[in-house]
């Protein structure tokens, strides 16, 4: 089916700076916004209200060396209180926001009360998406510190975990307990892991990097029933196979947390439609991060992207914007993920690509793929290849066009491309 | 002045051929990077992950680690929007052979510094 066009946003003039900025959100969008607003010279006040009671923390880890016991707490912090204090940054944690009052540019908090600032950013983020049907004392989800702190605890060298969905945040779990020894079972609905991403071929890659680390990865099955025993999590497949746990983890995507901002405009995809600049339907109401779908100059499309990079970067374009200083946020999107001892990354959108180039070698998972459309350079998926991905981001940016011959010539250096 | 302690490193036509190298230098590990006509030495091995920056791919100016993207500048360590700073190193180039002080420098409020050896 080809993808819906959408055009870009009409783009309203930029509102002058505010006196002040409340920020609904206190995860890695809304840290990384208050810490651009200050370093462009923002001397309003800035209030962040985080629905979770712990400060600002970064979540990649969660399901990586925090969830494996590498990495401490202290580490994960973004916004010490000592820099919070210094920079006049106020952290109201523990205190959701139940609704953007967005022409008043008002935050309603649960306590009842509204706190009224010159300018909103909504960073909200998203929550996991719950599988209907599963559910029991034995489901665990990944979002949050605490249900990483509850995990770290149960994935135990003789546990028995059954991680429901093969996108990213399963896969990492999967790999993090298989690397602690847990006996793990991945329940995917797809042929292949991230198959609708990545194509068949790169899907196939991942399955083999899955069973190759001891996992019973089963794909082309869906949850067809979920129960508990005394003893035991039960789940059956559309395959008829009856697969029995300690414990389930569901990896089944996220939802974005909209609810509050029910007065600005949202996208067919379901995010809070803003342009490059994070601006929303709503003057002097910005929102960035996992809860937003943007129009993509690149792309010609909307784009909801849900993870660190895209966090960081719209939320450094909303601070700018309001801080006066536009300065649009057209990257080609990008993340990665580490699992099974591999370092995977992926950039651009691989939608509509009609040819696939790879360099390398993808039985010794040492490869990068690349995904043209006309010619045109969309996307690039590489496996331990950081330097051919961050490479790929400029060209995808830059809508190169490269010889084929180029991109798989082990020898070319691609940044030879870009000039 | 500290005293200099250059120890040869590589060729400048091998550091030339694909604008970075992996040498050991003193027992170090080190990656030599070629920007322009001027070549910069750091730690192979990131602060962050402990991925092989020679692994990585150089952009604008700046060595980009192949872990995370992390964007260093290669003449002071310095990490983008980062705390953390990659150790880096002095570079002297003479008739076509890099030398290395092995020693890493540190960052101090004037610019950079060799460090003190105790």
């Amino acid at each position: 089916m080809p993808e819906p066009a959408s055009q870009p946003p009409s783009q309203p003039a930029f509102q002058p700076v505010p006196e002040s900025v409340a920020v609904a959100g206190a995860g890695q969008t809304a840290a990384v916004a208050a810490r651009t607003l200050r370093r462009r010279g923002f001397q309003g006040p800035i209030t962040l209200f985080g629905e979770e009671t712990e400060a600002p923390y970064q979540r990649p880890p969660l399901s990586k060396e925090y969830l494996t016991g590498e990495q401490e707490r202290d580490e994960l912090c973004l916004l010490t209180p000592a820099w919070c204090a210094k920079n006049g940054v106020e952290l109201r944690l523990g205190t959701r926001v139940t609704a953007i009052r967005a022409a008043d540019r008002a935050v309603e908090l649960a306590d009842g009360s509204t706190v009224t600032a010159g300018a909103v950013l909504v960073a909200t983020g998203g929550r996991p998406r719950r599988l209907p049907g599963v559910e029991g004392d034995r489901v665990r989800y990944l979002r949050t510190l605490a249900d990483a702190d509850r995990l770290r605890a149960e994935l135990r060298p003789d546990a028995r975990v059954i991680v429901i969905g093969a996108g990213f945040i399963g896969s990492e779990i999967a790999s993090t307990a298989r690397g602690l020894g847990a006996e793990v079972t991945v329940v995917e609905q797809a042929g292949q892991p991230l198959g609708a991403v990545l194509g068949e071929l790169m899907g196939d890659t991942l399955a083999a990097l899955h069973r190759g680390a001891g996992v019973d990865l089963r794909t082309g099955e869906k949850v067809e029933s979920y129960r508990e025993t005394g003893s035991a999590a039960v789940v059956t497949t559309s395959g008829g196979a009856t697969i029995e746990g300690d414990l389930v983890v569901v990896g089944a995507g996220m939802v974005p947390n909209t609810e509050p901002a029910a007065g600005l405009e949202l996208a067919p995809d379901g995010g809070i439609a803003v342009d490059e600049f994070c601006r929303t339907s709503q003057e002097g109401v910005y929102a960035a991060g996992d809860v937003t779908s943007f129009h993509h100059p690149v792309f010609g499309r909307r784009i909801r992207a849900e993870h660190f990079d895209n966090a960081n970067a719209q939320g450094m374009a909303a601070a700018k914007a309001i801080a006066g200083k536009p300065a649009a946020h057209a990257a080609s999107p990008w993340f990665w993920s580490d699992q099974f001892d591999r370092n995977l990354q992926y950039t651009g959108y691989a939608g509509g690509a009609d040819r696939l180039v790879v360099r390398g070698r993808i039985e010794d998972f040492d490869f990068t793929a690349f995904y043209l459309a006309g010619g045109v350079l969309r996307a690039a998926f590489g496996m331990d290849r950081g330097g051919d991905v961050a490479a790929a981001r400029e060209l995808v940016a830059a809508r190169a066009a490269p010889d084929p011959d180029v991109l798989r010539d082990e020898d070319a250096d691609l940044t030879d491309l870009l000039t | 002045m500290t005293t200099e302690h250059w120890v040869e490193a590589a060729s400048l036509a091998d550091v030339r051929r694909r604008r970075r190298l992996a040498v050991t230098v003193a027992g170090r590990e080190i990656a030599l990077f070629l920007v322009g006509d001027d070549v910069y030495a750091l730690d192979d091995v990131c602060v962050h992950k402990e991925r092989r920056l020679t692994k990585g791919t150089l952009l604008y100016g700046r060595v980009i680690c192949p872990g995370h993207q992390w964007k260093i500048d290669p003449a002071t360590g310095e990490i983008e929007d980062r705390e953390e700073c990659q150790p880096a190193y002095a570079v002297r180039v003479e008739d076509g052979v890099v030398y290395v002080d092995p020693r890493p420098r540190v960052l101090t409020a004037g610019g950079t510094s060799n460090e003190q050896e105790s």
